[in-house]
Parts: structure tokens; sequence; C-alpha cells
């Protein structure tokens, strides 16, 4: 018994160990860009590169001086709400009919849309919407940002619909309830934990999105991820302006992780492992 | 993210046991109009446009576009920037998606007998993948700069020659695929951490009382039970692999030379940077299909393991 509870131990450890190390791998890299942010331009580029030094906000002062950051916060922030919204307006009522019908058509289709390469339909759009005189407004971004959200909120939310009873259903209609207002009355709060995850999910993926703002995106509707594209070409190595400004773009998908962790990680495996 | 094609017409034998026998179950499709609407305007049409384009000389800022018929195509087939790109897409996936799974799988299992601090591991699981593709580039750039990178250092201590990384011909592709790695990596391991929790433990249990070895138990049960998860997560990290696209956008555009044009940055590059849309939509609609035609025989396969 002794042998065995000892050789368990070092079982325990040796896991723990490898745990350790795997996350050093995943953070250190993330960690160094937070710490290249704190750093003055001598010492940024300094080689061999400090991990001990005097920290400071230079860069962030000078991201928020020499570049409009914070309106190209705000385009970003305007584009991926809208379109996380409009995504959900569309999957819901989608998600809600197709789970009560088992069809599963209209998921493929969405699937698919999802599969193609986005490249395929920003040659297209770029054409149509220069000819409806849209690009360069926030309207085309969010519209084809939904593109993006409304898919991923339907395939999120699908395994939630699934999972309730028929049965409430079956008793509110004939209670005479009706449609859209079944689905606002009785589904929505029965589905608020997907919900929660296909809002997240949606709004990190529409913020992440580079290639339709990059084509389609005008002067005064840049999003942060275009933005510092565009610190990237202009070669000069400014890096410490560049990781203040990467660390600014993850934090809002970071500090949504670290709110939602738990029912994140349910969302992100529910939907994918289930079948 | 394949639940639904498969999705079981789940109570439809239930469908009307809470109701009068006359209620009939209300037809909802319509509320499935909207988003089928939307999908037709912003995909469909599109779609349409861009197998068009396909077919013609079409270039932003022509006067007349004229139908040639499969000339793009043909075009296509003799261009060796095509089957470059064809190339490099195909060394990519092959190289990423065979470390993704593989670490994958053994980060899962180490994630599956993780007892402490187990929701702080998991988030620092799920941060990566959900990072802004830029700033992955963007980091990446700054660590593995060739004279000033922290990474060169990092050989420096080893006693190791520096490296070129992103600027070398030779070692652009393995670092773009480890750099995937890094970031999905963890995602499929939580694919496969949530493919072992529904795993049925009373067959390891009868294996255990049978004596049988660890490692026997891995191979025979725990691998072929598995099959159905590593194949989905075969099927997202390939739709994602084949169309690489923002990484290698922001660290090389292609280079250094073509050694890391996939053929989807090579047709972006002749669709938006040189205006030949015509050939661009040829190439990318090629990639669709090869895509399309992946995933289906991933599908299919997976039909094939499952139990």
């Amino acid at each position: 018994m002794v042998s065995q509870s000892s050789s368990r131990r070092i079982a325990a450890v040796s896991t723990t160990l490898q745990v350790f190390a795997v996350a050093v791998v995943l953070l250190i890299p993330v960690i160094w860009m937070a710490l290249s942010s704190l750093k003055r331009p001598g010492e940024v580029t300094r080689y061999p590169p400090t991990v001990i030094f005097d920290p400071t906000l230079a860069n962030y002062a000078k991201l928020f001086a020499e570049v409009p950051f914070f309106e190209y916060g705000l385009n970003s922030l305007i584009v991926s709400v809208v379109s996380t919204l409009l995504g959900l307006a569309l999957a819901l009522p989608c998600a809600f009919a197709i789970s009560w019908h088992s069809v599963s058509w209209p998921a493929t289709i969405a699937l698919i849309t999802r599969m193609a390469p986005g490249t395929l339909f920003v040659l297209p759009w770029f054409v149509l919407f220069s000819n409806l005189g849209m690009t360069g407004g926030y309207w085309v971004l969010i519209l084809t940002h939904t593109v993006i959200t409304m898919p991923l909120a339907l395939w999120v939310l699908l395994p939630y619909f699934d999972a309730l009873p028929r049965s409430i259903f079956e008793s509110a209609f004939v209670d005479g309830c009706r449609g859209v207002k079944c689905l606002v009355h009785i589904a929505i709060p029965l589905v608020l934990p997907g919900l929660m995850v296909a809002i997240i999910l949606s709004f990190i993926a529409s913020w992440n999105y580079f290639l339709f703002a990059l084509v389609l995106g005008g002067i005064d509707t840049k999003t942060l991820i275009v933005a510092s594209f565009n610190f990237v070409g202009e070669g000069a190595t400014d890096w410490g302006r560049l990781m203040a400004a990467a660390v600014l773009i993850c934090l809002p998908p970071l500090v949504l992780i670290f709110i939602m962790q738990r029912g994140l990680i349910s969302g992100l495996s529910g939907g994918s492992v289930k079948g | 993210m394949s639940a639904a094609v498969e999705r079981a017409p789940v109570s439809a034998a239930v469908a009307g046991t809470g109701s009068k026998p006359t209620q009939k179950p209300p037809q909802l499709m319509w509320m499935a109009a909207p988003s089928l609407i939307f999908v037709a305007l912003m995909v469909a049409v599109p779609l349409g446009y861009a197998i068009w384009f396909s077919l013609s000389d079409f270039r932003m800022g022509n006067a007349v576009t004229k139908f040639i018929g499969l000339s793009n195509y043909t075009r296509m087939v003799a261009d060796p920037l095509f089957w470059n790109g064809l190339k490099i897409t195909v060394l990519l996936y092959v190289l990423a998606i065979v470390l993704q799974l593989v670490l994958g799988l053994y980060l899962g299992l180490l994630m599956n007998r993780v007892t402490v601090l187990k929701q702080l591991v998991r988030t620092i699981l799920i941060s990566p993948f959900l990072m802004p593709p830029v700033v992955i580039g963007m980091m990446w750039i700054v660590i593995l700069d060739p004279s000033l990178g922290a990474a060169n250092y990092l050989l420096e201590l080893m006693h190791l020659p520096p490296s070129d990384w992103l600027a070398s011909t030779q070692l652009v592709l393995p670092v773009v695929a480890l750099i995937d790695t890094w970031q999905w990596t963890p995602f499929v391991a939580l694919l496969v951490l949530g493919g072992l929790q529904t795993l049925p433990t009373n067959v390891y249990e009868a294996a255990q009382i049978d004596g049988v070895s660890r490692g026997k138990i891995f191979l025979h049960i725990t691998l072929p039970l598995l099959g159905p998860t590593l194949v989905t997560a075969a099927i997202l990290r390939s739709v994602d692999l084949l169309r690489f696209f923002d990484l290698i956008y922001i660290t090389t555009q292609g280079g250094p030379g073509n050694a890391s044009r996939t053929l989807n940055i090579y047709s972006y590059q002749r669709g938006i940077e040189f205006l030949d849309m015509g050939y661009a939509s040829a190439m990318m609609l090629t990639l669709t299909t090869i895509i399309l035609g992946f995933v289906f025989v991933l599908t299919n396969l997976k039909k094939a393991v499952s139990w």
C-alpha cells in the first residue's frame, strides 16, 4: 500500500510539473509582450534583452498622442457590439425554429459559410459595396462581420435549444403563446447560459477579425486590428508602441475570458463534441 | 461544431404528447427566414459574383467585362505560383495538423489528470486561441527578430547559432506552423478533454480488473474511443489551416521570396493588390472546393470511427 501511494504521489508531481511547463510555454510570449510594452525606447531593443528594468507607461501615452488610438478602439467596439447583436438577433429565432422542427440544413448552410475562406467573399463584397457607396462606412463592416458572428452564435446556441424539453413549448403553444413571444419569454431565459457564451465568443470573433476591415474599412472606420497592422507595416521598429497596442487590443478578449471562464469552456467543447 | 449535421430527430416521437390530440405542432420555420435571407444576400449573391468573375476577365475599373470561359482556370494550371501556393498550403497543413493533434492529445490527457488549480489552468489554455491573430503575429515578430529578438538570445545562452526564423526561406514554414501550434494546440486539448469526459468508465474498470497495462489501455481503449473527437478537431483545424491567412499576412506577407505564399495569400494579393479579380476568384473557388472536399472526407471518416 505504501509503495502504491508513493507512486501515485510521483505521478501527481510529474503531472504538475508537465502542466507547469505547458503553462510557461503558453504564457512566456504573452508576458514578454507585456514587459516590452513597459520598456523605454532604448531598453526595448537592448541586446541582450533585459528582464529587470524601470517600467514606464510612456509607450501607452505615445500611442494615444501620436495616433487616434481611442477612435480606432471606438470603431472596433461599434463594429463588434453591433455585429454581435445583429448575429444574435438572426441566430436566436433560427436556432429556436430548427431545433423545434429538428431540421439541420439551415445549420449546415451556416457551417459551410463559416468554412469558406473570407477572401472568397471579400472580392465580390468590395465590388458590390463600392457600387452601393457603402465602403468606408460602419455598416459594411457590421454586415460582413455578422457573416462571422451569426453562424458562430447559431452553432453555440443549438445544443442549448436541443436540450430544452419539448413539453414546455407544447404547453406554451396550447396557452396561445406564439413565435417571437414564446422565444423571448420562455426559450431565451432557459438558454441564458448558452446565450452568454454566444455573446462573448461572437464579440471576440468580431473584435479579432482582420481581413474584412482591412479591405472594406475606411479612414474613419479603421479598427484597432487594422491600425496596428499598419504599425507593423511602417517598418521602423518602435517595438514599445507596437507592444503597447498589442496589449490594449488583447485586453477586451482576455478580460471577457476571465469573467466567463467556466461557461466558455463548456460552450466551446459542448457544441463540437456532442455530435 | 458538426453536431447538428448529424442531429437525431430529438423527440419527434414525443411531439404532441403534452397537447390535445387535435392540436398540430405549430409551424415555426418562418423564424429561420431572416438568417437565411441574410445568408442569401451576404453569401450566396457574392458567391454567384465570384463564379461569374472567375469566368470573365473582370478587373476593377475596366469599362467592359467579357466572358472568357475557363481561361482563368487554364491560366491557373499553367501558373507556377499557383502550384507553389498549393504546395506551401499542403506543407503547412500537414506540418501543423500533425503537431496540433499529437500535442493536443497529449495535453488533453494531461489536463484530465490535473487536480489542483484546474480552473486557472483551463483559463490559461483558452487564452491563446481567443487572442487576435494580428496580435499573435506582432508578438512573435518582436520575439523572433533576427538581430534583437529574445529567441536568438535564448539560442545564444544554449551556445547554438542564431537563426533568421521568419526571414529564412527554409525555416519560415516550420516557424509559422509552430506559432499556429502554440495558438491552437490548447483548443485541440480542450476538445480532447471534453471527449475524455464522455467516455464510459465501465470499460476502464473492466480493463483494470483484468490487469491490462496502461499502455495497452491507451492504445486499445482510449485512442479508439477518442477517434470521433480527434476527427472533429481535425475538421475544425483543417478548415483554418487550409485557408491560412492572418498570421502570414502580418509576419511575412508570403515571403521571403515565395516561401510562405499560401494559396489564400497568393490569390488575395492577385485580387486586391493587383486587382486581377477574375483570376483571383478562380483560385479562391478552387481553394474553397479543396477545403469542402477535405471536410467531406473527414466527416465520412468521423462516421467510420464513431462508436
